[in-house]
């Protein structure tokens, strides 16, 4: 795809994900017809199809294609960095590793403000992401080792965050709906607190677009064009950190959405790395804000958590991403 | 014994002795000790069968079959994560990384869910839980997860690094799946799940050792049939097939034994992680390159791994005890990490 190509595509993405969001808002315990919904975003008043338009269901669907943009670019960042096809948030060990500090702070230092878990997930998904990379040599090492290495971190901390939510006794299953990860009664304020983020992360990834296309080559030849690696690698380490650090304290986990918008957008072939990142943060979007549509759709009134949706989309993906042999592994023995 | 195992090559002949004092040792440790504090010779009294009617019930009501079910657990775990990393050729394979457990784990929580939340939506009375058929469960799950991923290697004919990979990604669906459950169902009584999905040897009984002790005997039973399998099983498909090994058949036939040993062992206590990963190789660590030592160094310390870290956790947690799971992941992942970037 040439540049107008690209961009066209992502615009009707984008345009599909908002389309996604506004049928979304129809549907739920309460069924609104179309134009009751357009009336109300239109001109809202006091009426309680407005409240539910305005305050329940706008900011969730908002804020899960938010989630599913800020993911998809972490991803993207996560996997040119490491040059390994299977890094997403999820299997570095980020996702845990912003998880279980929160889920610490919450059952253990009530005191602790909710405007702080950001940061607590931001320090918490680095220092795992700096033992995944650490084992893996920089991404330099063979790519099963970030993998396995990420995934015996998310693990570790996996199991510490359950026996937290053991310690927690009743509020264990409010605590589980969030660590399956989903958008169930996130309001405006969740959004907003997750928008900085999310948007710190895109921008700055749309901004370094030539250091993540050098970064991508390999290490040499991003050293020999003049990238200074000391310098770059972890500020892209942190930029992809950035977002996961501001969804998971508003959606917990969403599986799978790194892992495949970046993979989808690059089977669409768009020009250059800064449309890569453009389609792959719509691509995000449209899934989660799709996925959870379904999730609260598919057995009203009751609600799924996204995570499973994400999930079953998301390892179909994975596992014929790696017998297609889509996946070029280094020193792959035979 | 310390300066002759230094000589390198040859491991010393006293490491598997020693191993076996140490697993006498900690077995008698965790009889004796407990957060119920009972004198030294009422145990012994209980032992040779009298003792007083409190020593009795807790000895061998409580404290025998939780030691038992863990022994016999740890060495399905470890005895699984040899045989998964022999045949994977993958220094890291692990029934926990691998899918396996969470197979189980989804099991158990669907049957929890269609047994007793379903028809009991008042969430907070309480029904008697079928513990029972927990197990029997989670076998079923392990050993699909199991069938999933050889489907899925063989169909392909995928190297080891994909079928490892596949398992991660099938374990992680699974998972997903199986905490999408537990928060959908909206019960307040999750902490069965919580505690059973941690890996616990709370509360186990006698016939969780009983449950276990065929696919323990089983397993160790069929290892003669499959040693020599295995150890051509080491190599690339190509060598082991010119050494006239029917690589297909005996990979599957590993393969099977290593699912059913794991998904029983976590269908009874859970998914104890790491310990199908961290045993072989310290069993490596100490018997080196010899793998008519490594196999049954593997089964004595993964009896003791357990025995000793479910203890930890009795004793570290007091009342509320740590569940072993927890114990053995804050054990086994700095070694894990040290042994990950030790490979090449």
């Amino acid at each position: 795809m040439d540049a107008r190509k690209s961009s066209i595509a992502i615009g009707l993405i984008v345009v599909t994900t908002v389309l996604i969001i506004v049928a979304g808002l129809l549907p739920g315990a309460k069924m609104l017809s179309i134009d009751t919904v357009l009336r109300a975003l239109v001109a809202p008043d006091g009426k309680i199809e407005s409240i539910l338009v305005w305050t329940l269901r706008l900011p969730r669907s908002l804020a899960a294609a938010i989630a599913g943009a800020g993911l998809a670019v972490s991803g993207y960042i996560l996997q040119s960095l490491t040059r390994n096809p299977l890094a997403d948030p999820g299997i570095t060990g980020v996702t845990a590793g912003a998880i279980a500090p929160i889920v610490t702070c919450f059952v253990l230092l009530p005191w602790v403000p909710g405007a702080y878990y950001p940061f607590i997930g931001l320090a918490g998904g680095l220092a795992a992401a700096s033992v995944t990379f650490w084992v893996s040599r920089g991404g330099n090492g063979r790519p099963l080792h970030l993998a396995l290495g990420g995934i015996s971190v998310s693990l570790f901390l996996g199991s510490i965050t359950i026996y937290v939510l053991l310690l927690a006794g009743p509020q264990s299953t409010a605590l589980l709906f969030w660590i399956s990860g989903g958008f169930a009664g996130r309001s405006w304020s969740h959004l907003l607190q997750m928008l900085p983020w999310v948007a710190i992360g895109i921008a700055g990834a749309l901004a370094l677009h030539r250091v993540i296309s050098m970064f991508s080559l390999s290490d040499h030849a991003a050293a020999g064009m003049g990238v200074q690696l000391n310098l770059w690698k972890p500020i892209l380490l942190l930029l992809g950190v950035c977002p996961v650090a501001g969804v998971a304290p508003v959606a917990g986990p969403v599986a799978f959405v790194g892992l495949a918008a970046p993979h989808i957008a690059r089977l669409l072939r768009p020009r250059g790395t800064a449309m890569e990142i453009g389609l792959s943060a719509a691509i995000g979007a449209l899934i989660v804000a799709s996925a959870d549509l379904i999730a609260r759709t598919i057995a009203i009134p009751r609600e799924l958590p996204v995570g499973i949706i994400t999930a079953l989309l998301g390892g179909p993906i994975f596992v014929y991403l790696i017998q297609r042999g889509r996946l070029d592994f280094k020193g792959e023995a035979a | 014994m310390t300066t002759r195992s230094a000589a390198i090559g040859q491991p010393s002949p006293w490491v598997l002795p020693a191993a076996l004092v140490l697993a006498l040792v900690s077995f008698v440790a965790a009889m004796f000790l407990g957060v119920v504090d009972l004198p030294a010779d009422d145990i012994a009294a209980v032992l040779t069968g009298s003792g007083s009617p409190e020593a009795r019930s807790i000895i061998l009501d409580i404290r025998l079959p939780r030691i038992a079910t863990g022994i016999l657990a740890g060495i399905q775990f470890a005895l699984a994560g040899l045989l998964l990393q022999t045949i994977t050729r993958n220094p890291l394979a692990d029934p926990s990384l691998m899918g396996v457990s969470q197979g189980a784990t989804l099991t158990v929580t669907m049957f929890l869910l269609f047994t007793v939340y379903i028809s009991n939506t008042d969430s907070y009375s309480v029904v008697e839980l079928p513990i029972g058929w927990l197990p029997a469960a989670g076998l079923a799950g392990g050993m699909i997860a199991g069938g999933i991923i050889y489907l899925l290697a063989f169909r392909l004919d995928l190297t080891p690094l994909r079928i490892t990979l596949c398992g991660i990604a099938i374990g992680a669906v699974l998972h997903a799946i199986a905490i999408g459950v537990i928060a959908g169902w909206g019960s307040a009584r999750i902490e069965i799940i919580l505690e059973w999905m941690s890996g616990s040897l709370y509360a186990r009984t006698w016939d969780h050792a009983l449950f276990l002790l065929p696919f323990t005997i089983a397993g160790l039973a069929v290892l003669p049939l499959i040693y020599r399998p295995l150890i051509l099983l080491q190599f690339d498909a190509a060598v082991a097939r010119s050494f006239g090994l029917s690589y297909r058949k005996q990979f599957s036939l590993v393969l099977l034994v290593s699912c059913a040993l794991a998904a029983s062992a976590v269908g009874a206590v859970g998914p104890i992680v790491f310990v199908g990963l961290i045993v072989p190789h310290l069993a490596r660590f100490l018997a080196g390159r010899h793998f008519r030592l490594v196999l049954p160094l593997t089964i004595v310390l993964g009896a003791v791994v357990v025995t000793l870290g479910d203890l930890i956790g009795r004793l570290a947690g007091g009342a509320e005890e740590v569940p072993i799971g927890v114990v053995t992941a804050l054990v086994g992942v700095p070694v894990l990490l040290a042994l990950l970037r030790k490979v090449p």
